[in-house]
């Protein structure tokens, strides 16, 4: 595959889900990025802004398998990963492996901070080995896989925030924001009224290839040196250790820093961005442009931030102010 | 430098960001030049001026200039070598001349592999569609820095301020103690008490331009009018007067110092004693002085001085040739100042003659007149009484004693009869000049018998 048929590919994929989306045509890109790439999305934001729908409609415009789970908290692993289940075949009753809704391409996980943690972790291990394991026997989950996971950062009375372990499973946190007035009414125009979005699908009937070649061609885009060595630097910036200084931002109001996938994630995140671009190299731009999705969800911020309300990606803001492009 | 700036034939992506390189790097060897020139430039020219006005020996010059030199090369250097640009710099300037979106950083930095070949051969191919974007000249042209502004006006400053300096220690310092002593002794001409030292001062800057005259007798010169000035300042009561005084004493010392004190023990001894004039007959007659012929009572200190050869005075003025009497006034006080043993009546009897000889007697006649009683040596001694081998046969002689010898004695002498009078009694008289009548506080006028008067004159 060449870059030309990749971002056409790409490019064809955001037009189609803009069909039905409107507006966070950063949200649309950064989610198909994350596909291309092997990731997983954690979405974030107020209901009602479109996030169940936006996964649908991408996973329709990508023509691969769609599920969606609601999590609640009376949801068990089972309910997710499937179960063994006695059937009768042939006169006779045996277990069989009836697969939950996690076997599927593209797999809506809707609120899944209202699960248990030990429902959440069901998942962390298909999200993670592309597998599930039930009664001892592994299932391996078809490729591509990707989870898209929403969280309501409101209403948290009986939700289980997701530990760091299963939030830094997902390649990119994306905050879904409120539209703005104009889409606001451009969404008003298409739901109010009688005319429906003509949704087809992009990529053609055997889009596993076709998506399996858009995956490699995305890990060959060129990173330079000097740009690794920026969001090395970056990452490392994130840790708060006793050398940075003690005023710095990282210091105050950070507990962790970003893990080694936080890196892997930036990388892979601006090579898609490239990719996107029509580039097959890097740039400082791309490393910034996924530098917030790809590491917010990673900072776990302390007390001190969440008393005065400072933001991962405030603290970020000063990071990339700090750190030296080369 | 220029050399590959040439109208560019846009190689590789890789070659013109070599070239980048190489061009920055002569940016930031020029930077570092002409940053570090002005001081160094500076530093050699003061150098060289306080050579010149040798302020500064030349060995010190020869090696400090090459030294600055070298110091200022290894500044270069070492500031020069951590500035050149590296390679990923120079191609991220080039991404943000081109707006090439970091290919030219990635396509110098990336390594090469099979798998990423077609990569770097399209990104390739895409940098060199914005190669035709930039020109070395016109996007990277040698502008001086700030530091080059800062280091050239600090140089200037610095080399300003040290001219100044110079400039003003010089003026004060520049002038030579011959002038200084000029000045000083036209200004206390125009003090009636200080006007006696003002003469001996301005023969004495006479003296010290007159490269004939021995340097010893310089230096003897200078320590007599040292305390006669020393006496003087004693007496003196006006702050202005001891302000010239002081200022006379210091150029003195000065001079002294530069002569360094050679000689210093033969002049004491040539300034005593008596010597016969059987070598010098003759020596004390010179030529008349233009001004009326008094030459003769130069008699006494024309052994020290060669200038009494043309019947000068030894404190005198040579441009006093010609002047009127009192000039020859001067070198009969002068001629006689040596003397300690002359009392107050004597030197008022001398005073009463000078004015006789101020009034139109011949100088010349008298000096011409020997005594008719034998030669003056002999004159001096009581019957059967030997001499010293020295002046026996002498004519005449000339005795002038240390000065030392003489305040001593003088001073002793007017202790012991007048001990309240003493204090202000001058030990050596000062001045032979009739005192203006306009002043009437002037200090007595002490004045000494010329030995050839002393039992002519009552």
């Amino acid at each position: 595959m060449d870059p030309e048929k990749f971002q056409e590919s790409f490019k064809g994929l955001e037009a189609e889900v803009r069909k039905v989306i409107v507006g966070h045509n950063d949200t649309i890109r950064k989610v198909l990025i994350a596909f291309f790439a092997g990731g997983h999305v954690l979405l974030e934001g107020v209901p009602g802004l479109g996030k169940t729908l936006l996964v649908k409609t991408l996973s329709h415009a990508l023509g691969v398998s769609f599920k969606r789970i609601q999590f609640t908290p009376d949801l068990m692993p089972s309910d997710i990963v499937g179960t063994q289940v006695l059937e009768e075949m042939n006169g006779r009753r045996e277990f069989q492996f009836k697969q939950g809704p996690i076997f599927a391409h593209v797999v809506l996980a809707d609120e899944i901070n209202r699960a248990t943690p030990k429902t959440q972790s069901a998942v962390l291990e298909a999200m993670e080995e592309k597998q599930v394991t039930v009664f001892g026997e592994s299932h391996t989950l078809e490729s591509p896989f990707m989870v898209l996971a929403t969280q309501n950062p409101i209403e948290l009375e009986g939700t289980y925030p997701l530990p760091e372990a299963q939030l830094d499973r997902f390649f990119f946190k994306l905050l879904v924001i409120p539209p703005t007035p104009v889409e606001l009414r451009e969404i008003l125009k298409r739901t109010t009224g009688t005319e429906t979005a003509d949704m087809q699908e992009v990529l053609p009937e055997d889009g596993g290839q076709l998506i399996n070649e858009m995956k490699q061609l995305l890990r060959q885009v060129l990173v330079a040196p000097p740009i690794e060595d920026y969001v090395v630097r970056l990452v490392h910036a994130t840790q708060p250790q006793p050398q940075n200084a003690a005023n710095s931002p990282v210091r105050q109001y950070l507990r962790f820093g970003s893990s080694p996938r936080g890196a892997q994630s930036v990388i892979l995140g601006a090579k898609g961005h490239a990719l996107a671009d029509g580039r097959v190299h890097v740039s400082y731009d791309d490393v910034e442009n996924v530098l917030y999705p790809a590491l917010r969800h990673r900072m776990i911020l302390n007390f001190q931030a969440e008393a005065e309300n400072v933001s991962a990606d405030q603290i970020m803001d000063e990071l990339v102010k700090q750190v030296r492009r080369n | 430098m220029q050399g590959y700036l040439g109208k560019q034939d846009h190689g590789s992506p890789e070659d013109f960001v070599h070239r980048l390189v190489r061009h920055l790097r002569n940016q930031v060897l020029w930077d570092f030049l002409v940053t570090f020139s002005p001081p160094i430039l500076a530093i050699i020219y003061l150098a060289a001026v306080l050579y010149t006005e040798s302020w500064m020996p030349a060995l010190p010059l020869v090696m400090l200039v090459p030294a600055i030199i070298v110091i200022g090369a290894l500044a270069v250097v070492f500031r020069y070598r951590p500035r050149v640009p590296s390679i990923p710099a120079a191609a991220h300037l080039m991404d943000a001349k081109a707006e090439a979106q970091d290919r030219f950083i990635t396509l110098t930095t990336v390594q090469s592999s099979p798998s990423s070949d077609p990569m770097l051969a399209r990104l390739r191919r895409e940098a060199m569609g914005t190669l035709s974007r930039v020109e070395l000249r016109r996007d990277f042209p040698y502008r001086l820095k700030q530091p080059f502004y800062w280091s050239a006006i600090s140089s200037l400053a610095l080399i300003i301020l040290c001219h100044l300096l110079l400039n003003g220690t010089l003026t004060k310092s520049g002038v030579s103690p011959q002038q200084r002593i000029r000045e000083l002794a036209e200004q206390m001409s125009h003090r009636v008490p200080l006007a006696e030292i003002g003469r001996s001062l301005q023969s004495l800057a006479d003296k010290l331009d007159d490269l004939k005259v021995a340097s010893e007798e310089k230096h003897s010169l200078i320590e007599e009018i040292q305390k006669r000035i020393a006496q003087e300042q004693e007496r003196e009561q006006e702050q202005n007067n001891q302000d010239l005084l002081s200022d006379a004493s210091s150029t003195l010392k000065s001079l002294e110092q530069e002569s360094g004190g050679q000689g210093q023990a033969e002049q004491q001894n040539a300034g005593g004693g008596v010597q016969s004039n059987a070598s010098q007959e003759g020596h004390g007659e010179g030529k008349d002085s233009e001004g009326g012929g008094d030459e003769s009572k130069g008699e006494a200190s024309a052994q020290l001085n060669p200038d009494m050869k043309d019947g000068k005075s030894a404190q005198g003025n040579s441009q006093g040739k010609g002047q009127e009497k009192d000039s020859g006034h001067q070198k009969e006080q002068k001629a006689n100042q040596p003397d300690p043993s002359n009392t107050e009546k004597t030197t008022d009897e001398s005073a009463g003659k000078m004015k006789e000889n101020a009034e139109g007697r011949s100088g010349k006649n008298r000096s011409d007149e020997m005594p008719k009683d034998g030669p003056p040596a002999e004159r001096y001694r009581k019957p059967g009484e030997q001499g010293p081998d020295s002046i026996k046969g002498a004519k005449y002689v000339t005795v002038q004693l240390p000065e030392e010898i003489a305040a001593d004695s003088s001073g002793v002498t007017a202790a012991s009869k007048d001990g309240k009078e003493s204090k202000n009694r001058p030990k050596v008289p000062i001045s032979n000049v009739p005192l203006p009548a306009h002043l009437p506080e002037a200090p007595a006028e002490k004045q000494r018998m010329p030995l050839e008067y002393r039992d002519v004159i009552r």
